[in-house]
């Protein structure tokens, strides 16, 4: 379904991420692990097209996506929901929602991803007519996806989704990315917290300062020795 | 001084100040959508009165039917401005402020420039047309018609711009863009697009202010620059980006030179908009409805 073949992407010279390929499957969780500034927010700006890679090529369905303008890359059904989740803080929580569905405007079963947003976190429907700035940061997260899932993705990508948020949110977002999954859609979800994200996933791949350090099966990577003490602490 | 033209003179005041209002609001409109502050605001006004004067007087519209095809044209020029200038000279990558104000301070002097060459710097008025000259009785009060409808379109458009800001997608992607014009792409949206759309917006209620101002005032090349001038000062009046603070912000302009105008000789007429421009600015910077 999405193909990254040898991607290079710099920032004013200084290469980020190098020769970089991954590959993800329909129906698949995908988790991209490694440590800070291993390139892993580099890698999912890159598809999204905010980034342009230096080289290497992006093929999502097919078709080249590497070059494309952002606002693009999301009609051709890719959802990014980035680290920092750029919310539209003042505005409401339900017009955050209904900009999600922006592309769909004038038909009328616009807002039907709206049931499952609202399945998968109830908290969003009790606080519709809240501003977004006034969320916890678990929340805040919630409707970044929410409002990402508006979109009506084939792949959905993830960058940090546990970041800043207290735990017991954390399990509840991870719990929502599988039944995203379970419902058909696809999941790129990159991730410091290696454990929780090997875990949901099927496959992964950690990087380490801008290489793909390992890939396989997450169940093959639990259980390889240097992973266990370089990243899990084990 | 007897209470009746006191109240005349609020009156002839208020109808100033909601067209104020009209001119400000594009510059508040444009400054609130992406921090671009379009020095060119007052030239934009200056076409559209030619334009009313041109249709006028050589196609025989009267300008309160020409003030829809003007605002379109605006409109449509406005955007051309965003596409063709304003959206390379926002991606400087040095003294990005700069180049933005000196794109459009440059485009000022050039469209200033332009019309002095093919509109001769004459002084043109239109005579004759539905409303100029006529006024009207309410309650004693005599309210010259063309300033009455120029206060009723002024109003009509704010209402109009609030239901479109707050009622559609369109609407909805302006208020996003403000927000973050880094993340519409996210959800699909083209911010080019949208900054477009925002200078057509700007630009077009401008022309609507500038068609009806023709009927009343000379129009000549430099005409913009006193206007602009009052349009700046209630925009920062208002709180600078904010839609409601210009229509207030005009209203206070337009009551404020009325009475100054009452208790000073008529020369200093603009020196009470300055003070209390002065006074807002010491006590609240942000303006009386910014935010920021």
């Amino acid at each position: 379904m999405l193909s990254v073949r040898e991607v290079t992407t710099a920032y004013q010279g200084l290469v980020a991420i190098s020769s970089v390929s991954i590959e993800v499957t329909k129906g698949e969780i995908v988790c991209v692990a490694g440590a800070n500034g291993a390139g892993k927010s580099t890698l999912l700006k890159s598809i999204a097209g905010a980034e342009r890679p230096r080289s290497g090529t992006v093929t999502f369905d097919g078709s080249r996506i590497d070059g494309l303008a952002p606002h693009l890359v999301t009609a051709r059904g890719i959802a990014y929901v980035p680290e920092n989740r750029r919310l539209f803080p003042r505005l409401s929580v339900r017009d955050n929602l209904r900009l999600g569905s922006y592309l769909y405007r004038g038909q009328t079963d616009r807002e039907g991803p709206l049931d499952l947003v609202f399945k998968l976190f109830p908290r969003l429907q009790e606080r519709l007519e809240q501003r977004a700035e006034t969320l916890s940061g678990g929340e805040q997260q919630m409707l970044a996806i929410g409002r990402a899932l508006m979109t009506r993705p084939r792949l959905l990508m993830l960058d940090e989704p546990s970041q800043g948020i207290m735990p017991k949110l954390v399990d509840e977002i991870f719990a929502a990315v599988k039944r995203i999954r379970d419902t058909g859609m696809t999941v790129l979800i990159v991730e410091q917290r290696m454990a929780e994200c090997l875990e949901i996933a099927d496959r992964a791949y950690i990087l380490q300062t801008g290489r793909v350090l390992i890939a396989g099966p997450s169940a093959e990577i639990r259980v390889n020795q240097d992973v266990r003490k370089a990243y899990l602490g084990l | 001084m007897t209470a009746e033209t006191i109240i005349q003179s609020l009156a002839s005041g208020l109808l100033m100040g909601l067209l104020y209002g009209l001119i400000a609001v594009g510059l508040a409109l444009i400054f609130g959508l992406m921090d671009v502050v379009n020095f060119a605001h007052g030239e934009f006004l200056m076409i559209a009165m030619y334009a009313t004067f041109f249709l006028f007087a050589y196609v025989s519209i009267d300008p309160l039917l020409a003030a829809p095809l003007v605002a379109a044209g605006l409109f449509v020029f406005g955007a051309l401005v965003y596409l063709f200038v304003v959206r390379f000279a926002v991606r400087a990558k040095a003294n990005a402020g700069m180049v933005q104000i000196f794109s459009t301070f440059g485009l000022a002097i050039v469209m200033r420039g332009l019309a002095q060459f093919f509109f001769t710097p004459d002084y043109r008025s239109i005579a004759h047309s539905w409303l100029g000259g006529k006024t009207i009785s309410v309650a004693g009060i005599f309210l010259p018609e063309p300033q009455l409808v120029g206060a009723l379109v002024a109003i009509a458009a704010f209402i109009g711009l609030y239901f479109f800001i707050h009622r559609t997608d369109f609407g909805r992607a302006l208020e996003a863009t403000r927000e973050d014009a880094g993340a519409v792409a996210l959800v699909g949206i083209d911010k080019n697009r949208v900054f477009a759309l925002g200078w057509g917006l700007g630009a077009g209620l401008v022309g609507l202010a500038g068609a009806i101002m023709a009927v009343f005032f000379y129009i000549y090349p430099d005409v913009g620059a006193s206007f602009a001038l009052i349009a700046y000062v209630t925009v920062a009046l208002g709180g600078f980006g904010s839609v409601f603070g210009a229509f207030a912000g005009g209203i206070i302009v337009g009551l404020v030179e009325a009475t100054t105008a009452m208790i000073l000789p008529p020369s200093l007429k603009s020196v009470g908009v300055y003070a209390v421009y002065l006074l807002v600015v010491f006590i609240r910077p942000r303006g009386l409805f910014g935010s920021m």
